[in-house]
This record gives structure tokens, sequence and C-alpha cells, in this order.
């Protein structure tokens, strides 16, 4: 038994992205939206967005689910009223990396961005495939320009996270 | 009339329809054989204008007094040939239709020579019943142009205003000291969220200053008499120890009276003086003095000094209106849970009931708008609502009380617009249920504000015994995990019941009341304001929980249903009514009344030692009580013993063995045989049928006279059970009586596949289609031979039973 409360629901709303929690009405639209919950049943919308209004706060925060959208914007296409399903789990995911709360998959991306300048590095093998096909090799990314970014909004802040939590 | 039948036989073609399966001019020729048939002609079209005409020229060529129609189902176009032969100056009731298109050419296209057999017979039968014609006249009763409306809330009020604005004299009878009902006692309104008594207030004070309204509070219903356009109403108005005209209103009394009670408009949270008013705005704004508490100090005789309006010696005093018509507004109740052990009301403080939330948060109310705990008086922080208390339950009201959800969100939004943040509220529903304009955007909107809506039904309060706080434990079903929440109060949306009274009131008026106790409306479709009682109307709650649009709109109907009745300076009755003959009625030698018991209507009065009298206002004609009276000493007009006789006569004159000879009701089951026909479903063409309007006219002679003239098979037809007949409850009169007759035929001799009863709807022409199939195959399994053989036995004791009667 659990025992419910609106004080995460309140925390979420006030969130960018998470305004639109408290208009759930649990269709499950969302659900059947979804390209991921179709293969899986570790990831469903509907559920993230109860467990948050009735304030299973940790489970939310430091479970994997919130981190397994794919981000196709289907559910918030599709939502009845209007929730940003895809917006509030951006939220939750900000809530939960601020608390240290993050997979190491996207520390990883997070470190490959701040010293390379990209998401993922450029293996030699592409860059000789590019040229095979006739393509221009690719531009350097200016990584000081995407740090003075990274350290001017708030993945600084998400920096900072990371670096406490290694 | 004692003059001989000269009856006219018109023979329908219509178009192919008939005449393209049956053999007219045989038909015709057939007819011209029959006994008094003085004239016969077919006609391609009867019921358009030049075969009417033809009708009308014949009647009077050949001095016509009776007319046979050979056409279509009397329910299409009987209305058309009444018409047709009073525009010939025949009275309309002279008229008899043989239905012999969707009984017979549709029924049975592909056997042309039965089914022209077949209309010969339903010609003969026709015929048979038109020579015992009577003329009839339609009843004129005079209509006394004044209302009674009963029950004083939003819909009464509505009601008695839009009537007084037609003109018309109304009597508001008002059971509490003052009108506005529910209404009155509530805060806001969903979902504009208006306050209550400032939309109310007005039309309270509108109804009092109307020159056309009377008001009667503080007053009850003793006794009604009478019929549509004349009801006599005996009211008793109680007393209030205040002389109504010469108080003022002041309060002058009340000020000074020492004594406090519990005050029932506040849900008895707040007190009232012991002479007082129920609330400020209370209409008619006159002080009464509650003689339970008052202790006789006089002060309030005193502070009242010259005005004199306190009279300690006040009688009841009863009073008698004459009004046309009646509309019921007596609303509803809220159902208190104190039998529930789940929810701990009234052993909890801190448990209350919405109304009482109404109270709390209202501003005139005993907490001057503050919601605060029983418990400790403090705002609590966290409210959770619990929805279908008592409502959608098997075990407590079967129903949905309607407008819970929408005053539980109500609730909801006011709370979080007085506290904001500072307030947690969860509703705990089974189904959101916000149909009607506005409503839906409403709940969004309270999700919008962040109240929580958890779908589960508590299954139990647990009270902490320091805190008071209360542990509300539930399933959350969208999460699939039971929750506990922590409340410091809890709100229970419990159900809308009949209101107090409500059954002493449906046997005053004789009004029928549903499974759920409301008052029962004439049809749930196409007549939700009428009630089976002529010139009776239900408006609001009473007849089901309503919200205030829905009670509004139906206080308005009501008027406008009354107003067709008070608009005419006569009302017009139907003449097929039961007259009885009082010099056969049992009950002037022996106690009877059996056909006022089996009445539906209440229509028949028994006095000890006075033959039994029909009302002919309130007499629906079904027919009931012709066949119910033990002495035949009952008469249902255009559907008598006779008539009915003489169509059985004819319908088995020629092999009776092989046929299945059928009485159906003129609503359910008489339509679905017109529309196995108007679908062309095939069946056997073998069925005679004679319409009555209701099955419960079907007399057990009129069974036993089929087989001993040699029947096949006799069907017994009616609307369905439990709900379904047009006369409330002739089918189930029906099935008592031959149930009986049944069982007795059987101990006889006779095969009891021979006899049938069963119900089918005017929805249903393939279950009347299959039924023939099917009763004409064990027909044919029976045997024509052992039929005969049975009814050989059977004929003397039948006979014997009915020469008792004179039969």
């Amino acid at each position: 038994m659990i025992r419910v409360s609106a004080d995460f629901a309140k925390e979420v709303k006030k969130r960018l992205g998470g305004e639109t929690i408290t208009n759930c009405y649990q269709c499950g639209t969302c659900t059947s939206s979804c390209p991921v919950a179709r293969v899986t049943n570790r990831f469903n919308p509907r559920k993230l967005i109860v467990q948050s209004l009735r304030g299973k706060r940790d489970d939310v925060l430091t479970g994997e689910m919130i981190w397994l959208c794919c981000s196709c914007f289907n559910c918030q296409e599709r939502c009845p009223q209007r929730v940003e399903i895809a917006d509030l789990i951006y939220a939750l995911r900000n809530i939960a990396i601020s608390e240290g709360n993050v997979p190491n998959i996207y520390s990883e991306f997070v470190s490959a961005l701040y010293s390379e300048g990209k998401l993922v590095k450029v293996a030699g093998f592409t860059e000789k495939q590019r040229e095979n096909f006739g393509l221009p090799p690719l531009k350097k990314p200016d990584v000081e320009a995407i740090r003075a970014i990274l350290a001017e909004t708030s993945f600084g802040e998400v920096l900072k996270v990371l670096e406490g939590k290694e | 009339m004692d003059e001989e039948p000269r009856i006219g036989v018109f023979v329908c073609h219509c178009g192919l329809n008939i005449a393209g399966v049956i053999d007219v001019k045989a038909v015709t020729e057939y007819a011209k054989t029959l006994p008094n048939v003085v004239y016969a002609e077919h006609n391609p079209y009867t019921c358009a204008d030049p075969g009417q005409e033809s009708i009308k020229k014949a009647i009077k060529e050949y001095k016509l007094n009776r007319v046979v129609v050979a056409a279509c189902s009397p329910r299409l176009h009987e209305p058309t040939f009444r018409r047709c032969v009073a525009e010939a100056g025949l009275n309309p009731y002279l008229l008899e239709m043989a239905n012999i298109r969707e009984h017979a050419s549709w029924a049975h296209p592909s056997e042309p020579e039965k089914a022209t057999e077949k209309a010969k017979e339903l010609v003969k039968m026709a015929v048979a019943k038109a020579r015992l014609l009577r003329p009839l006249e339609p009843f004129k009763v005079p209509v006394t142009k004044k209302a009674l409306v009963i029950g004083g809330g939003i819909a009464g009020i509505n009601a008695a205003l839009d009537l007084a604005e037609m003109g018309f004299k109304v009597y508001l009878v008002e059971k509490k000291e003052s009108i506005g009902g529910h209404m009155a006692q509530l805060d806001k309104t969903f979902p504009t969220l208006d306050c209550s008594i400032c939309i109310e207030g007005p039309k309270m004070v509108e109804v009092a200053r109307h020159p056309n309204i009377e008001i009667i509070s503080f007053a009850d219903i003793l006794k009604v008499e009478g019929f549509v356009g004349n009801f006599k109403v005996k009211v008793r108005k109680n007393p209030r120890y205040v002389i109504e005209e010469k108080c003022t209103g002041c309060g002058e009394c009340r000020n000074v009276c020492p004594i406090e009670y519990p005050n029932e408009w506040d849900e008895y949270m707040g007190v009232r003086k012991a002479i007082s008013v129920p609330f400020d705005q209370a209409v008619p704004l006159v002080y009464t003095i509650n003689r339970d508490y008052c202790i006789e100090c006089y002060k309030c005789v005193e502070a009242c000094g010259p005005r004199e309006a306190i009279n300690f010696d006040q009688q009841p005093e009863e009073i008698e209106l004459e009004v046309g018509a009646i509309i019921v507004a007596t609303g509803y109740d809220i159902y208190k849970p104190f039998d529930d052990p789940v929810y701990g009301y009234g052993k909890y403080d801190n448990v209350i009931t919405s109304l009482e939330f109404e109270r709390l948060i209202l501003a005139a109310g005993p907490t001057g708008g503050k919601v605060v705990r029983a418990s400790d008086g403090k705002r609590p922080r966290s409210v959770v609502i619990i929805q279908c208390v008592g409502s959608r339950d098997l075990k407590k009201h079967e129903w949905c009380s309607g407008f819970c959800c929408m005053y539980s969100l109500k609730h909801a939004i006011m709370l979080k617009e007085h506290y904001g943040e500072d307030i947690d509220v969860y509703i705990l529903y089974m189904d959101m249920r916000t149909p009607f304009k506005g409503y839906e955007q409403f709940y969004r909107r309270a999700r919008e504000m962040g109240v929580s809506f958890i779908r589960g039904k508590a299954s139990e309060i647990v009270e902490d015994p320091e805190t008071k706080n209360l542990y509300v434990r539930a399933e959350d079903v969208a999460l699939g995990e039971p929750i506990e929440i922590e409340a410091e109060l809890v709100i229970l949306a419990t159900a809308a019941v009949p209101a107090e009274g409500t059954e002493d009131l449906a046997r005053i008026l004789n009004l029928s009341r549903g499974s759920d106790g409301f008052f029962l409306e004439s049809h749930p479709k196409l007549k939700p304001i009428d009630t089976p009682v002529d010139g009776i109307f239900l408006a609001g709650a009473c007849q089901g929980p309503k919200d205030i649009p829905y009670s509004v709109s139906q206080g308005s109907g009501a008027a406008a249903r009354a107003a067709t009745i008070l608009s005419k300076d006569e009302w017009l009755i139907e003449p097929i009514v039961a007259v009885v003959d009082p010099n056969k009625c049992r009950n002037v030698k022996v106690k009877c009344g059996i056909c006022a018991q089996k009445c539906p209507y209440g229509a028949i009065k028994i006095e000890e030692g006075k033959p039994a009298q029909v009302v002919t206002a309130m007499c629906h004609g079904c027919g009931t009580c012709a066949a119910e009276c033990p002495a035949d000493a009952i008469t249902q007009m255009h559907f008598t013993d006779a008539q009915i006789f003489a169509q059985i006569e004819a319908a088995l004159e020629e092999n009776p063995e092989e046929k299945i000879l059928a009485f159906c009701c003129n609503w359910c089951s008489y339509a679905g045989s017109d529309l196995a026909g108007t679908s062309r479903f095939e069946y056997p063409p073998n069925v005679r049928i004679i319409r009555v309007m209701c099955s419960g006219r079907v007399d057990r002679d009129f069974v036993i006279d089929a087989f001993r003239k040699g029947a096949g098979m006799v069907l017994v037809a009616a609307c369905h059970l439990p709900y379904d007949c047009h006369y409330i409850s002739g089918n189930w009169r029906m099935k008592e009586r031959m149930e009986a007759l049944a069982k007795m035929l059987e101990k006889l001799g006779l095969t009891p596949d021979r006899f049938r009863v069963d119900y089918i709807s005017a929805a249903e022409g393939l279950k009347f289609a299959e039924l023939m199939k099917e009763l004409t195959a064990k027909l044919m399994e029976i045997g024509k031979e052992r039929i005969k053989a049975e009814n050989q036995k059977l004929k003397p004791i039948l006979d014997r039973m009915l020469a008792r009667k004179g039969l």
C-alpha cells in the first residue's frame, strides 16, 4: 500500500514542460500510441504520469522508465487532453539529473559533447567511407563555442552534477 | 339505435399491395353474401380522396348505418376512415376495419388462394363485429382553470411562474416553512459558480408577488379526489403560532427569544431560535414558533407588541382547493450513511456529507463560510471527496444520483480557489459523469487546478484517535495498487433518494413509483412528464435525481403540459371506457370490489352496498375490469363481450381445428403482427387475430368459448413484462388470469400446447412470424383428429361453464 501525496505533482507542475501533468485523465492513448511500449512493458507513459500524480517520487526519478522514452512525440500529438507528455518526461529527467539520477550512457553522451562537441565520436572508418563516396570531410565542431553555450544554459548545472558524481 | 344494421363493405386494392395477391373481386362478392351487408365494392385506393368519396356516396345512396373497410391495419387508417364516415353523417364508432393487407396479402404472398380465403374470413369477422357496433360520443368534462403545484423547489417554482404568466391561478403548496427547496441551501451552482440564492432568491420573491400565485406553505396534502380538469384537493395548513397576515418579518421576536435549537436548514450544524425563520431569505417571510422547544416565556409576544402577530392558540386549518391540473414537484432527499460502517459517518467528527459541506462553505452558513473541522475547528489541509456513497450500490441504492460528480467538482474547485496550493483535494470516483453543457469543461478546470482524481472506491476509513485525521483506503485502479490517503476532512457525496412522504403522496394521488421509489412517468421517452393519471404531471427530482437546469426545464415542461388542459373549457375523453350495469353488479349484495382492485388507474369507486362506479374521466379503456368482473356486469365500450364473441364465432365457423385464434393487444402484439406483414415475414395463414386495446381485456370466457367452438389453438399475446404494458399492469392481470385458466383446461384434458400466452413487442415482427410457424407446427403435430376428440370431450363441460352465465 502506498501513501498518496499531491506534493510531487505540484513540484512537477512548476517545471518547464510539467505544467500539464494534472490534466491527465488516464485514458491510455499515450501508451497505446507509444512505439516503445509496444515492444516492452518496461515503459508505460500513462503509468509514469499516475505514479507522479500519486507522489511516487523515488520510483519515478530513480527508475529507468523516464529514460526509455524515444521522444517520438506520438503521445503528445495524440493526447486528447493536451498533456505535453514528451515535454513532461523531459521535465522529470531534469529533476532526476539535478539529483544525480542519470544512467551511465547519458553521462557518456554528455562528456562526449563536452570534450568533442559531438554526442557520438566519428570513427576513422566513417571518414574513409565519406571520402570513397566523394563527400567532403566533416567539419570539426567548435568545441569552445559549444562549451560556452553549455555553461550559459542550465546544462552547466547538469555538468556540475555529473562531475560531482564522478 | 336499434334499427336493422345496413352494412357497406369497401375492399381496397392498395394498388397491387392487396390486389396483387388477393382476389379482391372474390372478397367483394363474398362480402355481399354476409348477413346485413347491403352493399360492397372495391376501390384501387380506398384511403385516397376518390375512395373516401365513394364511401360517403354509398352511405347516402344505400342508407348505410355501418361501414367495414377491408384494407390496411386499423392502427394506420382507422382515424382516416372514422373521419370519412363522420363527414357523411355517421357516428365515427360505426366503422370497423378488416386488416387484409398486413395480415393477409403481405403475410402470405406465396399462397394467394389461402390469403384470399383468410381475407374473406377477416371481412366476415369485421362484419360480425360491425353488426353490434353502437354509436359513441366522446365524454366532455368541464375544466377548472386553476392549477396546484406540490413542492416549492426550483422545479415547482418554475412550473408555478410559467402557469401564472399564462394567466392561470396557481396554488403552490409547500411542506416546509419556506419555498426554495434544496437550491436555497446551496452555496454556488455548477458549472458557472453563480451564487445559488442570488439566482433563486429573485424567483422566490417573484412567486410571492405574483397576483396569480397563492403560496400555501407549512402545509400538507391530505386528500385528492376527482379527475382531469376537476380535482378537489384537501390541504392542511399547520400552525406556525404566528398569524401570516400580521407578521411583518421584522425579526424583533427572534432577537428576544432565549431558546436555540439545531437548524435543519443548516443540516443541523447551526442553530435557530424557537421563534425564527429557517434562513433570512425565506419566502413567505413569516416566523414560526417551534413548540417542541418554546418555553412559553412570551418575550416574543411582548416584542411583537401592537402588531399582535403571535397566537399560541392557532390550530391546524383544513382548506379545500379546486383545480384542473396538478404538478408534482416534491424533489428528493439526501441519504445519510449512518448505516454504512465503511465511512464512519456519525462516528468520526471529520466525515461529513456534501450537503453539510455546502452549509460550511456558504458565507451565510453557521461558520460564516469558513471550512473547518468539527474535531478542532481548524481548516483542513487535505480533503478527500468520496463519490457514489450509497449510489450505484446494489446494497443501498441502485441508481446513479446524477449530479454528485458535478457538485463534487464544484466543491473541489471552490476549495482550490479559496486555499490554492495550501490544500490538497482528492476525489475518489468510479466514473466521472459530466455529460451536459459546460460540465466536461468544468471537470477539466478541476484537473488544471491540480485536484487529484483517483479511480477507485473507498473500502474503509480509519480515524487517528489523536489527530482525528482520517486514513482513507482504496485501490488506485490506474496505478494498480492499493493506496492510503491521509485526510483532514472527508466529504461524502451521498445518494439522492425519494423525498420523505413520496410514498404517501403516491397513494393520495394514485401515482405509481418505480422500483427506486421515485414517481414513475407515463413513458420514459415520449411522456417523461406525464403520469398515468390524466391531469397530473411530474417536474424535477421527484421523478429521479435531476440538477438545476434539468429541473427548471421540467418545471416549464410540466407547466406547458398542464396548460394543454387548463387552456380548454372542456376536456374530451375517448368513449372507449368501462361502464357498469348496476343491475348486474354483485357489490350491491356481497362485498366484491374486484374491479376496483384490478383497475390499474384507480378509476373505479366502491362503496358497500352500492354498485361499482367508474369515474369515466379516469378510465383509460384497457378493459381489465370487464374481463375480471365475476358477474359480467362491466362492458368496455367498442370492445364489448358480445362484439368479441361475434368475432370468435365468425373466425371459427369453418375448419376451427386448423386455426389459431389470437387475442392481440393494440399497442404491442397487434403492432408486432402488423410489422410481420410490413416486413414481409411469411407465416402460415391459419391465424385469426382479434384486436383488443389491452391483453387485460381478454376474458376467460373468450378462451373457453373459442375452445368450445373447436379452435385448434388459442394465443393471448401481450406487451412484455414487467413494464411495457400501456395500461401499467393489464398484462400482469391477464397473466394471473390465464395461468389459472391454463391449469384448469389442462385438468379437463386439453393438451397444454393448445393454449399459449406470449409477449410480443411492437418491434418483434419476426418473433410474431416465428411464433406462428412454431404454433402451426405444433398444431400439425398434435393432429386434427386428436384436437377434434379433445374438443368433443371438452364441449359439454365448457358449454355448462358458459351456460351458467347465460352464454
